[in-house]
């Protein structure tokens, strides 16, 4: 409680994109054959966004049509359409071809595009929708029960400047180890360094601190660039134990012992050759340009027992930190979650099978593991009828895009959640799905490419981080305001979760309503 | 070395089942996925040649900037984002979206593409994009245990992970006399290392090359291709042994030499005296196998009833392309109540079980068997591998355009082994997830899926 007290919330400071160019959800097309350049269009354009080709760059395209460009586009598209019925020759017509061929139904046009937004100005945006995808299922068909009421989009609106307490504790066991609470019920994934860059990293863990949360090194060494934030990071131990040892276990405040992985339960890790450059190699002791398995599983721990052994090792070795152990989501993972309860853990990852991955083959990303959606309150129910729900905390991980799927995911039945995704989309990710191979990710963010790192600014992305979680902030606190709630924790049920006629409690789901 | 010594010691050495994959690049390109325009605005200031890593704006050797090569972009936006005039935009292609039907998608036609192209493992950065969950085999997870399943050998023990099936007959026991001698006689069957078989081509003018193609396959994987009785032809007479020739139970005379030169026979189910049918097969050739074929309706649990009890040693039923399209549950029904229903009346090892249609990327196959189907027959996949448009050639075999010129079938074959060798490396990356050694063991292991409709009525349904 102390630290809560001491705590500030991290300013938004403007981190706008480095590009000239944006990806603007409507173009309007100009008909130059047609056009007489009377003007008309910038006249009844309410936010002034076309003109007669003169102040705004208007060019020929291959089959004679031309384009209206405005690098600070507010055009609202379909919905206005005021210069295209106006235009006296018919010569406009508005497009959005470009922002169509941009996402998936996952993480829609509209998510990356608000996460940009809310990571450039910490505000949800109002354009945009920013909290729902379009996948059919799970989080984009379960609503809280006020939004049925009031479908507000309106980013300025959803946004409680009040400081709520979203605050979580991560040991809620009586075991001496501390009794580490983070003001917002969210930490970043596990991401190696090899799979990200070292300047990723950095960011991720300078927004960590600046928002006293945690972020993890996933498996593949602790980079001595992080040790000054070694109090907000989290350290991993996979099956590989690339860069692993006593000193880096002893250095972290929370250790996750990786059972495996979301998005390929079962199939271990993987970090191809093309990604193990000569720092990669020699923080994880390997030769360089060699692919890298993480075998799965750890072949030290094939039953409850092991299992607890493999948690008291890691006690022994840190007699300070927490465990955490991070499972994928099978048809038993409530007993799972009981067997890591009894094996000592301090938290519970639960992974689901929507999550992320450096690489991994496509057979496992969709056919692996049931959604987070269902995993959490299998999990929580289980947890409470066995009576211990509340000594050990859950964190959902594997598909949380935004600020509503947490609070949907605490809503049923998790404490908080772990996040990855999100935050590389924040800097710059468009998941064109190519982390894998080759120099890697374009953008600069999952990439050991030595020029390509360079695109990630440390201080740069750890703001955008900082923003996008100051935007969620506002959001949670809007939820819990919604819900008469005093504090987030209360969002979480005490008892288990069920849905009659499609509600439980604050909840609903779309699909099942009666 | 290792070869003299295997010399020394015995030829009978464990050998592994590999497939020869080798890149097999067909001349036919699939559209781009995406289009990249450039606009006339472009003032050659070639910053998009250094901010596109896949070299799709490059400079040409007169120093200008050359028209953007769609087949590279990966939909990165970033010289989109970059272009210091803006003159850039990355579309959707339409004739990309047009490719295939709702089922077989343009992404599966490219997944198809690839691995035929390549032999290898479709893997790719980012989680998964696509829909929650949908109908058919898309309503359903693995499940890949954990901590808590000592049993497991993880993906490192894939050598060691059989595919193999066996078609035939089994007996539900054995019989001995007094003093212990066997007295039953245990049918013939025959194992094939890859749970899948390969059905016979839908109409099109290409149909005798691709047919020709797929024989040699299944030659080159030592699994069987299903060949229509009135096309066989002396092409095929080399691969006799990996043919499966499928005839009308009306004209079983008229093919008494390929009953008797074939190891497997399929018969069409269509009358009431396949008892008789049968039999006079068996006649012309005691040690052939007979495969009924029919098509799934609302009878099939009864008729593989029958035809087990009667002796047919493989029962193959059937959905076409077209109603698993309309229907995607179909297909998953179909097989999980055949398999249910001789489970229950005790009978199901005496006959293998394969199902056809439905089979459009790699988790099929192991979806399928864990429905309950011993193997697939695979069908309109294989042919999209060869450049099929999946416009259903049955329906359009006067004007379907696929091509395949005799000079093509060799990189035809190729590109089916490829398909096969990709799906069968995905079937182990499955099989080693579930710490299974063989593909035996997975068949009708409901508990190692997970439904859609289960878990979403046991979370979000109305309980009690």
């Amino acid at each position: 409680m102390q630290e809560q007290l001491l705590f500030h919330t991290p300013e938004v400071e403007p981190a706008p994109s480095k590009y000239p160019n944006r990806i603007e959800e409507y173009e309007i097309i100009l008909d130059r054959s047609r056009c007489t350049e009377c003007g008309i269009c910038a006249e009844i354009c309410p936010e002034y966004i076309g003109s007669a080709s003169i102040e705004y760059e208007a060019f020929k395209k291959p089959d004679g049509h031309l384009r209206i460009v405005n690098p600070k586009s507010s055009c609202v598209g379909l919905g206005c359409q005021r210069c295209i019925i106006g235009c006296p020759t018919s010569a406009l017509s508005v497009k959005n071809s470009q922002y169509l061929a941009l996402g998936d139904s996952r993480w829609t046009p509209d998510l990356i595009l608000s996460t940009l937004e809310q990571a450039e100005t910490g505000r949800p945006s109002n354009r945009y929708e920013y909290r729902i995808g379009n996948s059919q299922g799970g989080f984009d068909r379960i609503r809280f029960s006020f939004e049925l009421d009031k479908e507000e989009l309106d980013g300025d609106k959803l946004f409680d400047q009040r400081q709520l307490d979203t605050s979580i504790v991560l040991n809620k066991r009586d075991d001496g180890r501390p009794k580490i609470e983070i003001p917002i019920p969210i930490y970043g994934g596990d991401m190696s360094f090899g799979s990200v860059s070292l300047n990723v990293m950095l960011a991720r863990a300078e927004a960590a601190e600046a928002w006293n949360t945690f972020t993890s090194t996933g498996e593949g060494g602790y980079p001595d660039k992080l040790i000054r934030f070694k109090e907000h990071i989290i350290t991993q131990v996979a099956t590989g134990h690339f860069g692993v040892n006593a000193e880096t276990i002893k250095r972290a405040r929370i250790v996750v012992l990786k059972y495996a992985q979301g998005a390929k339960p079962g199939l271990g890790g993987h970090l191809l050759a093309d990604k193990v450059t000569p720092d990669v190699a020699k923080i994880r002791e390997v030769i360089p340009n060699v692919s890298l398995f993480s075998p799965f599983p750890f072949h030290n721990v094939y039953s409850v027992e092991d299992h607890y052994r493999h948690v008291q090792l890691m006690k022994d070795i840190n007699p300070k930190a927490l465990v955490s152990v991070k499972v994928s989501t099978p048809t038993d993972v409530d007993m799972v979650a009981i067997g890591s309860y009894y094996a000592g853990a301090n938290i519970l990852q639960i992974d689901g099978g929507c999550g992320g991955t450096g690489a991994a083959p496509d057979i496992a990303k969709k056919n692996i593991a049931m959604p987070i959606e269902y995993a959490i309150p299998i999990v929580h129910n289980y947890l409470v009828n066995e009576g211990v729900r509340d000594e050990i905390t859950i964190m959902a991980s594997g598909g949380i895009r935004t600020a509503f799927d947490v609070a949907k995911a605490i809503a049923l039945g998790a404490d908080g959640a772990v996040i990855g995704t999100a935050e590389l989309v924040a800097l710059g990710c468009k998941r064109c799905e190519n982390c894998e191979r080759g120099r890697g990710c374009p953008s600069g963010i999952a990439t050991t490419d030595p020029a390509l790192m360079l695109l990630i600014n440390p201080e740069w992305a750890a703001q955008r981080i900082i923003n996008l979680y100051c935007s969620w902030k506002g959001q949670w606190n809007y939820i819990l305001a919604q819900l008469d709630l005093e504090n987030i924790r209360e969002l979480r049920p005490s008892n288990e979760v069920k849905f009659k006629n499609g509600r439980f409690s604050h909840l609903l789901h779309l699909d099942h309503l009666r | 070395m290792l070869g003299a010594t295997r010399c020394l010691t015995m030829k009978a050495i464990y050998e592994r089942y590999h497939i020869e994959v080798k890149d097999a690049p067909s001349e036919i390109k699939l559209p781009s996925k995406f289009l990249v325009k450039r606009y006339n605005n472009c003032s050659d200031a070639q910053e998009c040649t250094q901010a596109c890593i896949y070299e799709v704006h490059k400079t040409h050797e007169d120093g200008k900037i050359t028209e953007p090569v769609d087949d590279l972009c990966r939909g990165c936006y970033r010289c989109v984002l970059t272009c210091p005039k803006n003159a850039i935009s990355i579309e959707n292609n339409p004739e990309f979206e047009k490719l295939g039907n709702s089922y077989f998608t343009p992404d599966r036609i490219e997944t198809i593409n690839f691995e035929a192209e390549t032999g290898r493992v479709p893997v790719s950065g980012t989680g998964y994009k696509g829909p929650f969950a949908g109908k058919g085999f898309d309503s359903i997870w693995f499940d890949f245990s954990e901590i808590v399943r000592p049993t497991r050998d993880g993906i490192h023990g894939r050598e060691y992970i059989s595919t193999s099936v066996d078609l035939g007959r089994k007996l539900p026991h054995l019989k001995f006399d007094e003093s212990g001698k066997l007295l039953s006689d245990s049918p013939k069957t025959i194992e094939i290392p890859i749970p899948m078989i390969l059905d016979p081509p839908l109409n099109s003018t290409a149909r005798r090359s691709i047919q020709l193609a797929s024989a040699k396959a299944a030659a080159r994987l030592n699994t069987f291709s299903i060949v229509n009785a009135k096309e066989y032809s002396d092409d095929l007479a080399p691969y006799r042994l990996n043919l499966i020739p499928r005839i009308n139970s009306t004209e079983i005379e008229d093919f008494e030499d390929l009953i008797k030169a074939s190891r497997i026979v399929e018969v069409d189910f269509k009358d009431s005296e396949i008892d008789d049918h049968l039999k006079r097969i068996k006649e012309e050739n005691p040690s052939v196998l007979v495969s009924l074929r029919f098509p799934y309706d609302e009878n099939s649990c009864e008729r593989a009833e029958a035809l087990t009890r009667m002796g047919g040693d493989i029962v193959h039923f059937y959905v076409d392309d077209e109603s698993v399209e309309q229907d995607p549950d179909i297909i998953k029904n179909a097989i999980r109540s055949v398999h249910s229903h001789l489970v229950d009346i005790n009978i199901r090892d005496e006959a293998t079980l394969i199902s056809s249609g439905g089979i459009a990327e790699a988790a099929h196959v192991p979806k399928s068997i864990i429905l309950g189907a011993d193997a697939v027959s695979v069908g309109l996949a294989y042919q999209i591998a060869l450049g099929c448009k999946a416009c259903y050639g049955d329906k359009h075999a006067a004007d379907c355009p696929m091509e395949l010129k005799d000079t093509e079938i060799e990189l035809a074959t190729q590109r089916i082994v490829n398909l096969m060798g990709s799906w069968r490396d995905q079937l182990l990356e499955v099989l080693g997830g579930m710490g299974l050694r063989e593909v035996r063991r997975q068949r009708g292991e409901i508990g190692r899926a997970m439904f859609y409709e289960d878990l979403e009525a046991k979370v979000f349904g109305d309980r009690e």
